[in-house]
Formats: structure tokens, sequence, C-alpha cells
């Protein structure tokens, strides 16, 4: 039996969800756990939607739900060694725009943002969706000139991997 | 190109790359049991409360209790009491409140301060029950010594072969060592489960505070 509101839940879920696989992809490195995150981050956002009253977006209502999940309450069930298949599997490339240095390039990308721990994860993840500053400033908690600060180091830091 | 631009790009590019999950995979989901750090808290701390009132409950009906009891006063006993009851359903209330307070649609940083001050409040009550009984029991223990016939022959005996002072310093540190093995079993405790549930949160918090410092 599925009530209303669960119908209505589990459609804008279903149309939303690479928000959440986006999320998952940045702070999971494998499918199993990636897997994981998605069913927690469903969870969360279904025992949340009771509250959603839809004067905000549901992307942007779940953003904050998801990435709340992926930095704060999530546990991760056990050590995952990092699958660079996985990987692979997700970067499905169309052999026509076949460019194989920009794609290694990418992919130590990837790689290189895997190391960032789960706050400055965060900010990529924002920075990538193109969040402006006072969004991000305003999801994590913080004021939006360090969010700048912070950005900037964090790119500093990429290259740094990037280029030892 | 800056990097994280170069990743932007490939970042849309691939943005409808992932494998769909059904609406029905999606109704599964919700019925499945969350693993989050705040339902472990949650269920932990209900446990902490739970304990210590099965503790105080069956305390008052054993023998060596009211053998104890039976050297203080009526009021006294009526006073802590009280006092122990009091103690619970201020933290109690003070936990519920705080735990009300949790909620994913808040900012980051809140969410994580609501979480740790939860956590806090219960902790705390361990503290001031432990902190508590400990002070209760320093001071049975002196009652004990002076009223006890048994201790009270004992420090008689001593007395006249003049080794008091020994008997002194065995019964003293006896009740330390007794003190030091309870506090160290409590803080074993706290640091395996908490050290195991908060400790990536804690992490976490401490980046985001550093980022405003």
């Amino acid at each position: 039996m599925s009530s209303q509101l669960e119908t209505s839940f589990v459609k804008q879920l279903q149309e939303n969800q690479n928000l959440i696989h986006k999320i998952c992809r940045l702070y999971t490195n494998s499918e199993d756990a990636h897997k994981d995150l998605f069913q927690e981050i469903t969870i969360q956002l279904w025992k949340a939607f009771p509250q959603f009253r839809g004067d905000s977006k549901f992307t942007t209502w779940a953003y904050r739900v998801g990435l709340n999940t992926a930095i704060t309450l999530y546990r991760k069930k056990t050590k995952t060694i990092s699958t660079i298949e996985f990987d692979n599997k997700l970067h499905k490339i169309d052999q026509d725009e076949y460019n194989y240095e920009e794609e290694e390039h990418i992919k130590l990308l990837y790689q290189a943002v895997q190391q960032l721990n789960d706050i400055e994860k965060a900010l990529v993840f924002m920075y990538l969706e193109d969040k402006d500053y006072s969004e991000i400033a305003e999801t994590l908690g913080i004021s939006e000139v360090n969010a700048r600060v912070k950005m900037n180091r964090i790119k500093g830091k990429l290259k740094n991997i990037l280029n030892p | 190109m800056e990097e994280l631009d170069l990743l932007k790009k490939d970042w849309k590019k691939n943005q409808d790359k992932f494998p769909r999950v059904s609406e029905k995979e999606i109704y599964a989901m919700l019925h499945k049991n969350s693993t989050s750090v705040v339902k472990w808290i949650f269920l932990i701390s209900i446990c902490e409360f739970a304990f210590f009132l099965a503790l105080t409950l069956l305390l008052s009906d054993n023998s060596n209790t009211q053998m104890v009891e039976s050297y203080l006063s009526q009021y006294a006993i009526y006073g802590i009491t009280v006092i122990d009851y009091g103690i619970m359903v201020y933290f109690f209330c003070q936990f519920y409140i705080n735990y009300k307070k949790i909620t994913t649609t808040d900012q980051v940083k809140n969410l994580m301060a609501n979480i740790l001050k939860t956590r806090k409040t219960v902790s705390n009550y361990i503290f001031v029950k432990i902190g508590f009984v400990i002070t209760l029991f320093i001071i049975l223990f002196i009652i004990y010594f002076n009223n006890e016939p048994q201790i009270l022959a004992l420090r008689h005996d001593a007395e006249e072969h003049g080794k008091i002072a020994m008997l002194y310093l065995i019964y003293f540190a006896a009740v330390v060592i007794f003190i030091i093995v309870i506090a160290f079993v409590i803080w074993l405790f706290y640091k395996l489960i908490y050290g195991m549930l908060l400790k990536r949160l804690i992490k976490n918090y401490n980046e985001l505070k550093k980022i405003d410092l």
C-alpha cells in the first residue's frame, strides 16, 4: 500500500535522481558504496519529506539533505577500496569524441578530488553544480568571503596533487 | 583552462550517464533501515538512560542497599532519591529538546553542532550521575567506617597492635582503586563507542569551523 505522499515523493525523486548520483559519485568510490549512500540519502529525504512544503524547488531542498547525509549522517559500512573500474564504467566515452589525453587528465582530476576531505568535496560539488558563493556559504554555514578563500585553496590543493 | 572548470565541463557532459534507479527500487529503499549516526546516537542514548534507571530501581531493593540505608536518616534517603530522579528527568528533557532540533534540512554546520550537542547532553548526564554516585559512595564509606561493628572491631584490634595507620591506608587505597577502576571502564566504553561513531563527524565539524577562523 502506498500513500499519495509516497507516490509523489517517489515520482519526484525518480525524476531528480541524478542529483543524488552526483553526490554519491564524489563521496564514494565503489559501486556498492555508491548504492549504499544512494539508499541512505533516499531514506533521509523520505524522512524529511513531510516538512518539504514546496516553497523551494525539490532539487534545492534535496541538495541540502543529500549533502548533510553524505557529510554528517552516513556511516561507511566498511572501508572500500578504490575501484578504478567503477570510475571507468561511469565515465563512458563516446568513441567519436575520444580524446585520449583529455580523458586521462580528467580521470586524474577525479582521482585528485577523491583525495580531498568531506568538506572540501562539498565545496567542489557545489562549484561543479554552478552554485554561487552565497548559496555555498549558506548551505555549509560559513561566511561567503571564507567560502571564496577556501575554494581558492582547494584549487591550489588540487594543482599540488596533480603536479607534485 | 583551470582544472576545476575542465572538470565541470566533463561533469555536465556526463551527468545523465548514471545507471537509472527505477521507481520500484526507490519504493523498496523507503522501507529499508537507515544506518545514520543520528539513529545510533539516539538508540545508545536511550539505552544509557534506561540502564541507569534500571540500576537505580534494582539497587533500591537490594539487601546491601538496605543495610547502607539503615545508617542514613529517612530524610536523607528521600533527598537522595529526589535529586537522583531530578537529575535524570532534567537531562532527559534536555536530550529530547536537542534531539528534536536535529534536522537534515539545516545548514551543514548547524546540523553537526546539534548532533554533538545532543550527544553532549547524554555524556554530561553520565558524568553528573557518576559524580553523584561517587560523592555518595565516599560519604557512605566514611559512615560505614565509623559505624559498622566489624570495622570498629578491626580498628580496635589494629589500634592495640599499633597498626591503625596501616588500616587507614588499606581501607582508603581500596576505595580509591575501586573508583579508578569504575572510571576507567566508563572512559573506555566512551572512547570505543563514540570514537567509532563520532570520529568522522567531529573531524568534519572542526574542518568547517576552521574555514571561518
